[in-house]
């Protein structure tokens, strides 16, 4: 029976990424999100079949084994874009590290104001890490991985709505700080629409993307422990 | 594809999973011992990046696998939102307060971002070799 559970939630899991991934690309919109729409039919089915999650757990670990090596496997992009990288380093660091400080900052002032728990303001600091790299985070700072994953999922989908908006409104029309921009907020989501916009956007978002979870990781301890306390 | 190609190309993802999976404990490993307050993934990912900056490893023993990760990277994500269920409470009594902080924030960050590039890079950009992420 514990088997035939593990075997069912892989399954309802596999299928649930399939028909969504089939889904968004069919219909291609922000709020048609393969992640978001997966999740929500997974715990549907859950829900209705009386399985919890601890009995969702075994297969959850199974599932995310490959987790590890397709974090490692962020190196590439950054590689296949160092020459880019190199020669724009100067506004590429600067805004990557003024654009994450930004995000934590704000992320914790923003959760203090609204008097949220610690749990949820750690968790809430990473909102703009790619989810990988957060859920570790959140463990070395004692947040919630699955609450983590869902600030993170929820600031993608925000992200990639608001990323054309405002840049477009504040005229910034450098497809370089327009890619910068994608990819620092709004992660692999905004990556994804980054990559329609053209590919100097979209390869840009992906290093963004990268570069800023590095940074991330080192400083988000540090401004947790001065500001949340 | 013909029957022996297929077989290799799972054959050659599975060793270049495997290598990048070790490459990622070692990024654990050395994270463990050294005490150092980011995790294991990063380090991993750095070392990588470094590996393939100096030559040690060729793009070639890890490109296929890593293409066919990251295509599919957002599928890890899935089983941990799944963890959501566990957290109704706090959406049911601060999702409106959650809401607003992420909207807040996300758009100090993205105009912080875009208009520090192009304040430094210039309005134009000189086009150079684009390489797409996959």
């Amino acid at each position: 029976m514990h088997q035939l559970i593990v075997l069912f939630t892989i399954a309802i899991s596999i299928g649930a990424y399939t028909f969504s991934r089939f889904l968004s690309k069919r219909y291609p919109h922000p709020l048609v999100n393969v992640v978001f729409l997966s999740t929500a039919l997974i715990i549907m089915v859950l829900l209705s079949t009386g399985i919890s999650f601890r009995q969702y757990q075994p297969g959850l670990n199974v599932m995310t084994s490959l987790l590890g090596p397709a974090t490692a496997a962020l190196a590439i992009p950054l590689y296949r874009n160092r020459k880019i990288l190199l020669n724009n380093f100067i506004p590429v660091a600067l805004g990557i590290v003024l654009g994450a400080t930004a995000n934590m900052t704000t992320s914790i002032l923003a959760a203090k104001l609204f008097g949220l728990s610690k749990v949820t303001v750690v968790s809430l600091v990473l909102k703009s890490v790619t989810v990988p790299i957060a859920i570790d985070i959140s463990k070395i700072l004692s947040g919630d991985p699955s609450l983590t994953s869902a600030f993170v999922i929820a600031t993608g989908i925000l992200g990639t709505v608001l990323t054309p908006i405002l840049l477009n409104l504040f005229k910034v029309t450098n497809p370089l700080a327009r890619g910068i921009a994608y990819g620092t907020t709004a992660h692999g989501q905004g990556t994804a629409t980054a990559l329609l916009e053209g590919p100097v956007q979209g390869s840009m978002s992906g290093v963004a993307m990268g570069l800023a979870a590095i940074f991330t990781s080192f400083l988000a301890p540090l401004l947790v422990s001065s500001l949340v306390g | 594809m013909k029957e022996d190609e297929f077989m290799n190309y799972w054959l050659r993802v599975t060793l270049q999973i495997t290598l990048l999976w070790v490459i990622y404990q070692l990024g654990n490993i050395l994270v463990g011992i050294m005490h150092l307050p980011i995790p294991g993934n990063v380090l991993g990912m750095i070392i990588l990046f470094v590996l393939l900056s100096t030559r040690t490893i060729p793009l070639v023993w890890v490109e296929e696998s890593a293409d066919l990760l990251l295509k599919h990277l957002a599928f890890f994500f899935i089983p941990i939102a799944v963890g959501l269920m566990e957290w109704v409470g706090l959406f049911q009594t601060s999702g409106l307060q959650l809401l607003l902080a992420i909207s807040l924030s996300a758009t100090v960050g993205i105009l912080v971002t875009g208009l520090v590039v192009q304040i430094f890079a210039g309005i134009r950009f000189v086009k150079e070799e684009i390489k797409c992420i996959n």
